[in-house]
């Protein structure tokens, strides 16, 4: 299988909000206690990348940024089908912004040397910045696709469609190259049996899970830590604050009689100075 | 003269028609530059836009870059990064603050930017201010000390009811994106003046590297959700595809209407992703939203709450989207859309 591609799949570890553990009663969310999972949109690029190598060979790098516990993220990756995971772990990447971040990813993805398509989700639920695959390409100097849609693969070349505002769009590119994969690029499947046997197997067996997962520091791929997390990122949080409920102003009509209401809630709104019934046809 | 270098706006035109986030963006940095006593300029790339800097001036640019050539027919990552990078480096000073549209455009463009300057963008942001920032820190003393007039990007923060103010004032160009609808555009004056720079651009082989064979524009009989002016959305109340039957024909009892959905309804493949609005869908900005069984998540308040009036229909009178809309109705969305389309139609005089 010489002409397998190396691809890189980047994944995070995130809160999960849709849970109620770790969630204030505020909606703020306790990081330390918040139940975490893999950040949704970075399934369609794990399942992308699976698809790709399935059909044309080749080998799959999961690559996660975070503390130990982010590890079980490169658990999950493998019992979907990924063949390897790093974990890029290190005590001075915390608080690392978005351009820190794509430095210390960038460093990790040259580490696994030769990479042919790097893949990453459209944004992350925390963060929700969409800013770090791109931000990667600048760093290695390739092309991106985000908002990838569909994808094609003829030897080195990558024939895609990209989402844009109002269409589509149809390109051609040469391999190596970033692609931001959309949600709607890939229906998502469920883990093969066989690939969750494989990996639970390989995590009652120290020798076998060496040769699978791998822990990374800054050193060992090379990264300057003067670049990566507060001193190296040029943005900070500087203040946070509830966004204001406008409670109670909401004129709430209800009653036995729904078409009375409707009459009632209809008067009203025509008499409110807003003025939205110069649309009405 | 002002201590501090200009504003740039970077404009986002498909085929000659400028996005409403542009003019958005132009009323927004207009308000900072007045504060900081500077310039609002911007950068249009694009192929045969001579019209359009002077719509930028319109708009609220006081000087406006243009890179008009063929080569930037289409947008494509590489060639657009070129052009803005090569009219930026051709300022005498980095620009004190850059700002461009969370479009497909933005998103795929701002970041690229940011990295080639090695400085901070925030994504998304809903509001822009300028003020002063202490820095107090312990594990980046140099970063400590005391900054004045600094980009203040404002953006809730992930699923949760938080808002952040987000800081970069330690080097410029200090860069943001914003959504769509998120911002007043400037007040139009067609009788505004300004300068029209043209610039020409070198690209190198390696900018061609990513190849756009076609462009195909979607023709949609929906309206635009982002130029509508009364938007009815369903949620995961509807029940199933279906349902949006339902509002479709709701909307079709309003001008300038436009059908629009929660992230549920599009995750469960009710309706295309084009529809979504909300924090990873579309922030919208209509006279009239009206909500059939949307719950109000959090996710979808930022995309609409901005709506001059909101208007809901939930059977659970305890349902978030009630904490913050407008006007309520507590019952089944089925019985009560097709009442709400003839009382409307009802009283307006034919």
């Amino acid at each position: 299988m010489s002409d397998g591609l190396r691809m890189a799949v980047l994944i995070k570890q995130v809160p999960d909000t849709s849970s109620a553990t770790g969630v204030n009663p505020d909606g703020t969310v306790d990081r330390a206690r918040a139940k975490k999972m893999i950040n949704p949109f970075d399934k369609f690029a794990l399942q992308k990348a699976i698809e790709v190598r399935n059909a044309r060979g080749g080998e799959i790098f999961v690559i996660s940024m975070g503390p130990p516990p982010a590890i079980a993220v490169l658990h999950e990756a493998l019992e979907y089908g990924a063949d390897k995971g790093y974990l890029l772990g290190d005590r001075r990447l915390a608080a690392s912004d978005t351009l820190a971040t794509a430095y210390a990813l960038y460093k990790a993805v040259l580490y696994l040397k030769d990479i042919d398509i790097i893949f990453t989700g459209l944004q992350t639920t925390d963060g929700d910045t969409a800013q770090t695959g791109p931000q990667i390409a600048e760093r290695m100097g390739v092309p991106q696709i985000s908002y990838c849609e569909t994808m094609e693969i003829e030897g080195k070349t990558v024939k895609a469609t990209r989402i844009i505002d109002g269409g589509v769009q149809r390109l051609e590119v040469e391999m190596p190259v970033l692609i931001t994969v959309a949600n709607s690029a890939v229906k998502l499947e469920h883990k093969k049996f066989a690939n969750v046997y494989k990996t639970k197997q390989a995590l009652r067996d120290k020798d076998a899970l060496a040769d699978k997962i791998f822990t990374v520091d800054l050193d060992e791929v090379e990264a300057d830590a003067t670049r990566v997390g507060l001193v190296g990122s040029p943005t900070v949080v500087g203040k946070t604050w509830k966004i204001g409920e406008k409670g109670g102003s909401c004129k709430v009509f209800k009653g036995a009689a729904p078409k009375h209401e409707v009459e009632l809630l209809v008067d009203e709104i025509s008499k409110d100075e807003r003025g939205v019934m110069e649309f009405v046809l | 003269m002002s201590q501090y270098t200009n504003i740039i706006v970077i404009a986002d035109q498909i085929q000659g028609d400028l996005r409403p986030v542009t003019m958005e963006l132009l009323g927004a940095a207009s308000e900072l530059a007045e504060k900081l006593g500077v310039k609002t300029h911007a950068i249009v790339m694009g192929s045969q836009i001579s019209h359009i800097p002077e719509v930028l001036i319109h708009n609220g640019a006081d000087e406006v870059y243009v890179v008009d050539q063929p080569e930037l027919k289409e947008y494509s990552t590489l060639t657009y990064r070129r052009a803005a990078i090569t009219v930026i480096e051709s300022l005498p000073k980095p620009p004190h603050i850059i700002l461009c549209g969370a479009t497909t455009l933005g998103r795929d463009l701002a970041p690229r930017i940011a990295a080639y300057f090695e400085t901070g963008l925030t994504a998304d942001c809903t509001e822009l201010d300028i003020g002063d920032y202490v820095h107090k820190g312990k594990a980046d003393p140099n970063k400590t000390g005391t900054f004045n007039n600094c980009l203040y990007a404002i953006r809730p923060s992930f699923g949760e009811s938080l808002k952040a103010r987000i800081l970069g004032p330690w080097k410029n160009p200090q860069m943001a994106t914003a959504r769509t609808g998120a911002m007043i555009p400037f007040k139009t004056d067609t009788t505004r003046t300004g300068k029209i720079t043209p610039m020409t651009v070198k690209f190198e082989d390696s900018d061609f590297r990513l190849k756009v064979i076609e462009t195909v524009r979607e023709v949609s009989s929906d309206l635009d959700l982002l130029k509508a002016k009364v938007i009815v959305s369903g949620g995961f109340g509807l029940g199933g595809p279906e349902g949006f039957e339902v509002v479709r024909d709701l909307a079709s009892v309003f001008s300038e209407s436009a059908v629009g959905s929660s992230r549920k309804a599009v995750d469960s493949g009710w309706i295309p992703y084009s529809h979504q609005v909300g924090q990873t869908g579309k922030t919208v900005r209509p006279r009239l939203y009206i909500a059939l069984g949307i719950s109000g998540a959090i996710q979808h308040r930022v995309g609409m709450s901005n709506s001059a009036m909101i208007l809901a229909v939930n059977k659970d009178e305890s349902a978030p989207i009630f904490q913050f809309a407008h006007y309520g109705i507590v019952g089944d969305l089925f019985e009560i859309a097709p009442l709400l389309k003839e009382q409307f139609k009802q009283a307006v005089p034919a």
